[in-house]
């Protein structure tokens, strides 16, 4: 098992700044996701721990060796593709082998650690097939099984399951999980799928324009984002922009537009004086007109199946609320909202940050 | 009913290819075993003396082959020559690619025979490259640069290298740039990705571009005669020689078959040598 730290990696291309100043540590069998929109440098940390990047400045450290200039073969890492990048012209078996063929292991042992591995992902019965044989998530396992057989330092996967349909990408989820947890690798995982990330990850790494926002568990990320835009990139968050009326040691006073009033455990208000706070859409629960903190109006419906989405206008704005199936609001119907003061979160004040 | 019409639609390709393929090859097939006539093409009835004649003179024997050399050793020239060039585009930037493209491609808008006049102007003995090393001199007599196999083989090579870079480039691009990475993440050095994975990769382009040029080869008449000048015996100069200097049909047609049979069972030997399972 190892250690993985990146000191404030730089990567730049020319002018533009692909990485400004990555800092994170990954410990000992931690599964840590990265996760952005398309082009927020997540893909391309990725590659510079894996070397087919280099770094502009910055230093990467496996268990506290600097393995910044080292070229990817002397890296010790097994990596998985997205396209999964098998050897098309080698069986499953030749694939996996190829690795330990690479480290000179004796060719009696590369037999035994192949087969284990194969039946490590359930594939022994398609050794001698050609990977144009297989299903997509056959492929994938192959591909896991022959970053794993060489019993590398570190885990790299790089958006893994996203060529794979959704049924089988949620059965991926669980099995990449378990599969880590008992191999117990350090694991980077990339995605752009927040939830794929939350319920894989020990600790999502959220990042946006080559800086991370957050690097947390995922049910920290999920109910205390760092930011707005971390609120709004890992699922559906409602912001409510209030004016604060009181405050002591213990929380804030906040007002509702209609009257209501709230009171959250908070830190010291934005600048302007009024506070941010977010509410999950499953946090809010609809009641009778008059009712809650809240007023408005239902001005779409979705069922869903396990639940359903109201979307609802207030004089706050649109809001998204969850509600049970067992309840029936039709729309156009008035309607109250009652929050949780508990899990109401107030976004800290990205001006106040930065003094 | 649907089924006559499917047929339909395919009767005038059928009709194309039995017109332009089949009855040809059905003619010369015939004509091979007329026999032969003094003063005009054929004569009355049959006989194999076509065929007999070939195997009997060594004169014309001997030029099978020799055919078959020019015609691999072309291929073995072209593959070398052509394989760094297919990979230095392949993974060149977009912008550099159309313009290696259009280079590769450029000699296939100057006709053959132009390319291989060019060729005599330049190997011949009192060519640019004879006539500057001796006024230098470095040689005394000139070099024998043509009217030989290095000059045929040489000329063919040239003519034919975009036919061989082509199905390389387009194999090459087929190909995951991510299994090169994936190798190199397995420990692999870059000799040894292009051995075990690039290179076996692209044996499906390897494979279509060696066929090609191979066959494009052997059948050439104008490189050949140019710059062989005659010396360089191919069996497709002495087809031609037979049907229109000698007037002798039924024999260039044997030959002409002879040609085309061997050629197969060479792409068939080929062919089975490089079998890929995987594709």
């Amino acid at each position: 098992m190892t250690e993985v730290s990146l000191l404030s990696l730089v990567k730049s291309y020319g002018k533009s700044i692909a990485l400004k100043g990555i800092s994170l540590s990954v410990g000992h069998g931690e599964f840590v996701s990265l996760l952005g929109p398309s082009g927020c440098g997540k893909s391309t940390t990725l590659k510079c721990i894996a070397g087919f990047e280099d770094i502009s400045d910055g230093k990467i450290l496996f268990d506290n060796t600097d393995i910044s200039r080292r070229l990817p073969e002397q890296r010790d890492i097994g990596m998985v593709f997205q396209s999964y990048a098998l050897f098309p012209h080698m069986t499953v078996a030749q694939n996996l082998a190829f690795g330990l063929e690479m480290r000179r292991v004796p060719k009696s042992e590369i037999a035994t650690r192949v087969a284990r591995a194969m039946e490590m992902v359930q594939l022994t019965p398609y050794a001698e097939r050609f990977p144009k044989a297989l299903s997509g998530g056959q492929q994938q396992r192959v591909a896991l099984a022959r970053a794993l057989v060489i019993e590398p330092a570190i885990l790299l996967l790089d958006e893994p399951l996203a060529n794979l349909d959704a049924k089988l990408r949620d059965e991926m989820r669980g099995f990449i999980r378990d599969l880590q947890k008992r191999v117990g690798i350090t694991t980077i995982y990339v995605t752009h799928d927040q939830g794929e990330a939350m319920t894989m990850s020990d600790r999502v790494v959220v990042m946006f324009d080559g800086e991370i926002a957050q690097a947390a568990p995922p049910e920290e990320v999920y109910n205390h984002p760092a930011s707005e835009r971390v609120a709004r990139f890992v699922g559906n968050a409602n912001i409510l922009d209030l004016a604060v009326t009181g405050k002591d040691a213990a929380g804030s006073d906040l007002a509702l537009p209609g009257g209501g009033a709230l009171r959250v455990d908070s830190p010291a208000p934005w600048a302007n004086g009024r506070l941010r706070v977010m509410a999950r859409p499953e946090q809010i629960a609809l009641t009778d007109p008059g009712a809650g903190h809240l007023g408005g109006e239902i001005s779409k419906r979705y069922f869903s199946g396990g639940h359903v989405e109201y979307h609802v206008d207030t004089q706050c704005g649109p809001l998204v609320v969850l509600g049970p199936t067992t309840q029936t609001v039709a729309e156009g119907q008035t309607v109250g909202l009652a929050f949780d003061p508990a899990r109401l979160w107030p976004i800290p004040d990205p001006k106040a940050a930065a003094q | 009913m649907k089924r006559l019409r499917s047929s339909l639609l395919i009767a005038p390709s059928a009709a194309l290819i039995f017109l332009f393929i089949v009855l040809p090859y059905i003619t010369v097939l015939v004509m091979s075993f007329r026999a032969p006539a003094e003063g005009q093409p054929y004569g009355e009835g049959f006989s194999l003396e076509g065929y007999t004649h070939f195997f009997n003179e060594s004169y014309y024997a001997m030029s099978l082959p020799q055919t078959m050399f020019l015609g691999l050793l072309t291929t073995l020239v072209c593959l070398v020559l052509a394989y760094p060039v297919a990979l230095h585009i392949a993974f060149a930037s977009k912008r550099w690619r159309g313009f290696l493209y259009g280079i590769v491609l450029s000699p296939l808008l100057v006709g053959i025979v132009v390319r291989s006049y060019g060729w005599t102007i330049l190997l011949g003995n009192s060519g640019v490259i004879n006539s500057t090393l001796r006024n230098m001199g470095l040689i005394q007599k000139p070099l024998p640069l043509m009217y030989n196999d290095f000059g045929v083989v040489l000329a063919l090579a040239h003519v034919f290298l975009p036919f061989m870079v082509l199905p390389l480039l387009s194999a090459l691009q087929a190909m995951d740039p991510a299994i090169t990475q994936a190798a190199r993440s397995l420990g692999a050095s870059r000799f040894t990705i292009f051995r075990r994975v690039t290179f076996p990769v692209s044996m499906p382009g390897v494979q279509s571009g060696c066929i090609l040029v191979f066959v494009l080869a052997i059948s050439s008449y104008v490189t050949p005669a140019l710059v062989g000048g005659m010396r360089v015996k191919t069996t497709t100069l002495l087809v031609v020689d037979a049907l229109i200097d000698q007037f002798q049909w039924p024999f260039g047609s044997a030959m002409a078959l002879i040609l085309a049979v061997s050629a197969g069972i060479v792409v068939l030997i080929f062919a089975r040598l490089t079998r890929m399972k995987w594709t």
